[in-house]
């Protein structure tokens, strides 16, 4: 009996050019399912799930056939960028490449890298989303930079031009989010957002998750002040980060009043803030089929496809659900 | 299906399913209190919401109207403010105007969802600037004076160092 692999039983390759002039495998008809959205308004167009396979073991052998620049290309990162629930996430991760050596990563992560990182600038700057993430973000770019620039001996591995390429195009990323401007509404533009109702402004403030948005809100005028200096609003970012028995930890013990700011900030220092409560989407990871992919995009599984798998899981204790990846847990996979 | 009529602030008329409408809690004890039969020709005037605003909300209640209930224990879940759908995140594409015009709506109807999303919208506007930025992205005027702006920021910094 020979062997027939998957890609034979695949519809094939087909390329596409992509905006910077090379060629990519277009994902489409990489043995996936494919999911229809909302046919009523797109005209049925068809749409992937993005998602990964991985070898999970990761021994040092293994991590070389996991592709960081694949995985990147396949979980479509690029445009996961452009997903508020996403945003974090992708951050955290470029944060974390940025911070573990870049230079000392392939020369094809490098390039993904700076791709992604000029996708995360070019979305921020557009659309004014978390100045504060960029700029952490592009501070590291620049102090790495900077680093290899005056590095009294041995240059980054590889080779020499194509890190000249990357200077450039740091260069080039740098410029762009330096000329980040906020526009105002138009001043004509009724209502504002003074003129809300307070306990519509108190609706937006408590849904702050980072206690540096309050203050800087509170920073900017008496009413906004008012509102955030209110106990309630430190009551319900405390229980947003911390579980009720960390709370009972510091609060004081006899019925003193409570004051939630100064407890935020004492669970802060002791527990610091949970990183999985800051990502509204995570990659995942199914057990069954070895994949990773978006939780909210779901992927084609396995116990999906085949009834009698799904029956014999069942039998063997029920489906177990996928697990989160956190960005360092998925740096994991590869030998970065 | 049963269908109801609502009126906005300049008079247009909106005929909506009932079960559409009902995701507007102040819709629905109003319906639920006057014990309205199916048979009668009412018409729900609505005087603080224009037909622009209206067409807005049905468009985003008609939408949403199959959503299972959000759990009730799960709190915790709001907080988020990037967690919106990105249906919810083209929705509410729109000029500031409009976006609070839909907060104020979404208030006054009672529609918990949307006053949710449009909240996390604004919220993300905030989030991550410094305060003059905040100012501008808003229009805010700073009406501190020099002295209690040093003394809030001051405070603040108190708060971040201990």
């Amino acid at each position: 009996m020979p062997f027939i692999s998957k890609d034979w039983r695949s519809p094939g390759e087909e390329w596409v050019k992509t905006r910077k002039g090379c060629w990519e495998k277009k994902k489409v008809l990489e043995n996936c399912k494919s999911l229809t959205i909302d046919s009523c308004e797109q005209d049925a167009e068809m749409a992937i799930q993005p998602h990964c396979h991985i070898t999970i073991k990761c021994t040092k052998e293994i991590a070389g056939f996991n592709e960081f620049d694949e995985a990147v290309k396949r979980l479509d990162f690029s445009s996961a960028v452009r997903d508020v629930r996403r945003f974090n996430y992708i951050c955290a991760l470029l944060d974390l490449l940025i911070g573990q050596q870049m230079t000392a990563l392939s020369g094809c992560a490098q390039r993904v890298l700076l791709a992604m990182l000029e996708e995360v600038a070019r979305y921020a700057t557009a659309s004014q989303h978390n100045p504060r993430r960029l700029r952490h973000l592009l501070n590291n770019l620049e102090g790495l930079r900077a680093a290899e620039r005056s590095a009294c001996w041995g240059g980054p591995l590889g080779s020499q031009l194509l890190w000249t390429q990357h200077t450039s195009q740091i260069e080039q990323i740098l410029n762009m989010a330096a000329q980040m401007q906020i526009c105002g509404p138009n001043p004509e533009s009724y209502p504002q957002l003074l003129q809300l109702p307070e306990e519509c402004i108190r609706e937006i403030i408590l849904r702050l998750s980072d206690h540096q948005d309050l203050t800087a809100s509170a920073e900017t005028c008496e009413q906004m002040a008012s509102i955030v200096g209110e106990q309630r609003v430190w009551r319900e970012l405390t229980k947003f980060h911390f579980t009720q028995q960390q709370i009972d930890l510091v609060l004081p013990k006899d019925n003193e009043k409570i004051d939630w700011k100064d407890v935020y900030h004492s669970l802060k220092k002791s527990f610091g803030v949970n990183e999985e409560r800051q990502y509204a989407e995570m990659l995942s990871l199914c057990k069954y089929c070895r994949c990773l992919f978006w939780r909210s995009l779901g992927h084609p599984c396995i116990a999906d496809q085949s009834p009698e798998f799904r029956a014999r899981l069942q039998e063997a204790g029920g489906l177990t659900a996928p697990s989160p990846v956190p960005p360092s847990a998925f740096l994991k996979f590869f030998s970065l | 299906m049963p269908n109801i009529k609502l009126q906005s602030s300049d008079g247009e008329t909106f005929e909506v399913d009932v079960e559409i409408a009902k995701c507007s809690v102040t819709i629905k004890t109003m319906l639920e209190d006057l014990g309205m039969d199916d048979e009668e020709e009412e018409v729900v005037p609505l005087p603080n919401v224009n037909s622009a605003i209206l067409r807005k909300v049905i468009q985003w209640a008609t939408y949403h109207k199959d959503d299972p209930p959000p759990p009730e224990d799960d709190d915790n879940k709001e907080k988020r403010t990037d967690d919106i759908s990105s249906w919810d995140a083209d929705f509410l594409k729109v000029d500031q105007g409009t976006l609070f015009e839909l907060i104020l709506a979404a208030n006054y109807l009672d529609i918990k969802g949307l006053l949710d999303v449009t909240c996390k919208t604004v919220a993300n506007m905030i989030k991550g600037k410094a305060p003059e930025e905040i100012r501008k992205t808003f229009n805010i005027k700073n009406d501190f004076t020099a002295s209690e702006e040093e003394q809030v920021r001051k405070e603040n910094e108190w708060c971040e160092e201990k």
